[in-house]
């Protein structure tokens, strides 16, 4: 599985890691992976909403580290 | 019961509240329910009054500014209450074991300090925040409630296009490093969880004391607070979210949430004020105009544009701001700072200088059932709630006015 781009979201609050999720999302072809990482919680609740939305396949969640959260997005 | 059957019951009960977040319209109907009690107690829930009432005394601590003579905020209900709403969902996040020091890059902090300095501004001149002036003053038939509320949408229409600006042309802002502490992965981390019984014995003790001394009011806005800050944080209740969404991701559970919340509140506020309950020695029109504001229509409006860039640009509303606080959002705790620092300082300096140079015509109290009677008010309400509805889920569907 190749990973196109990765995007560190640590850190920030609500709205900025959905953001700049989308901004980097759009940038990418169909069928290319996003890595993203973060550790707002609500991102957590607010992602996977958005890409069944948006028609993009959450493939993984993962906790790498605690509270530090890995999200693996491919775009539809 | 066997014991493994409690067990299960318990493990069982721990998943429904803290494994997953609640639907942001339990939250805040929840939290609409709470509201219309403490109406019941003695008067609707108010942010701002807490922000206000901390930065007081801090100028009192410091002796600067002419505070000298503001009452203790342990005496202040609404201080108590927005300091429980902290614990409260510092409580949540530490059951659920989300609970982290979250630092943001710099860039975020000072956005974070500014938008709350603005909610400041925008609470003082205008009718209050997000809490007070929209989600207590809106059912309680404030004509400014309504100002206010245009003035929260345009507010925040300007922010969101300011956000996307800011990421296009210096994304160097929120870029760079931050730092986590604190925190546990979800299959560890018992500490948290163990941390979070302590500190709900703590909060109920801290409102025994109140009881003991016969504080009441004190006691119950204590409990309350403490309750409102574990539902925001479990439900993610924030007025932001509600008002911004449809011109970001254009999701709707936010704005339906905050409806659902609306409607409760509207229905407990009405009886209450119709009914005169919990009037005590307060007059039936006193009670009528609890949380009808003065300055109606341009301070409304004004207050809550400015507000509206505010609390976008922080990222959390009055409620929003504290309850990540508890949390451990760092940039929350700047916006916190910022709002509680420029509050005073505006209601001080800014605001009679606006009522000085406004026409009388825009300063007195608008309530609405004078003019419409309360099946008009209600009415009409229930009507800007379904255009909000309505817009809210076409939006969605059709993605005409979402960014992304």
């Amino acid at each position: 599985m190749e990973i196109k781009e990765t995007i560190d979201t640590k850190g920030l609050s609500c709205p900025m890691p959905m953001m700049k999720l989308a901004k980097a999302m759009k940038g990418l072809k169909p069928g290319e992976i996003l890595e993203m990482f973060g550790t707002d919680p609500g991102t957590r609740a607010d992602l996977p909403q958005w890409c069944e939305k948006k028609g993009n396949t959450l493939l993984e969640e993962t906790e790498p580290e605690p509270g530090v959260f890995r999200f693996l997005i491919q775009k539809q | 019961m066997k014991e493994s059957e409690k067990k299960s019951v318990f493990k069982d009960l721990y998943n429904i509240f803290f494994t997953k977040h609640w639907p942001v319209w339990t939250g805040a109907v929840l939290a609409g329910i709470l509201n219309v009690l403490m109406f019941g107690i003695v008067s609707p829930w108010s942010g701002s009054a807490g922000y206000s009432s901390w930065g007081k005394n801090l100028y009192k601590v410091v002796n600067i500014l002419g505070f000298e003579e503001t009452p203790s905020l342990l005496g202040n209900k609404w201080a108590l209450l927005s300091i429980m709403i902290v614990l409260g969902s510092f409580i949540g996040a530490l059951l659920s074991k989300s609970f982290a020091v979250r630092i943001p890059p710099f860039g975020e902090l000072i956005k974070g300090f500014i938008g709350g300095s603005l909610m400041g501004i925008g609470a003082t001149v205008g009718i209050g925040c997000s809490i007070g002036g929209f989600f207590s003053g809106v059912p309680a038939l404030s004509g400014g409630a309504i100002f206010l509320t245009f003035g929260l949408f345009l507010g925040t229409v300007v922010a969101v296009k300011y956000l996307f600006w800011e990421m296009e042309k210096f994304p160097k802002i929120s870029t760079g490093k931050g730092f986590t502490y604190l925190a546990v992965s979800q299959d560890r981390g018992a500490w948290q969880k163990w941390m979070g019984l302590i500190v709900s014995i703590l909060l109920f003790f801290i409102a025994y004391t109140y009881f003991q001394a016969d504080e009441y009011v004190l006691g119950w806005f204590i409990i309350i607070g403490g309750l409102l800050g574990l539902i925001s944080q479990r439900s993610i209740f924030c007025i932001v979210r509600a008002f911004r969404e449809p011109f970001m991701s254009g999701d709707s559970t936010g704005a339906k949430g905050i409806i659902a919340g609306l409607l409760v509140v509207l229905f407990g506020f009405v009886v209450i004020k119709t009914m005169n309950i919990g009037a005590g020695e307060t007059a039936l029109r006193a009670r009528e105009m609890s949380f009808v504001h003065s300055n109606f229509w341009l301070r409304g409006l004004l207050g809550g544009f400015v507000f509206g860039i505010g609390m976008t640009i922080a990222g959390g509303c009055a409620v929003g701001t504290l309850w990540r606080m508890g949390e451990g959002q760092v940039k929350l705790w700047f916006s916190a700072l910022g709002f509680l620092l420029i509050a005073p300082i505006s209601s001080k300096f800014i605001t009679p200088w606006l009522t000085d140079i406004l026409p009388f015509n825009m300063q007195y109290k608008n309530y609405l059932p004078d003019y419409l009677g309360y099946a008009g008010s209600v009415g009409l309400v229930l009507v800007i709630l379904g255009i909000w509805y309505w817009f809210a889920v076409w939006n969605e569907k059709s993605g005409k006015f979402s960014q992304f």
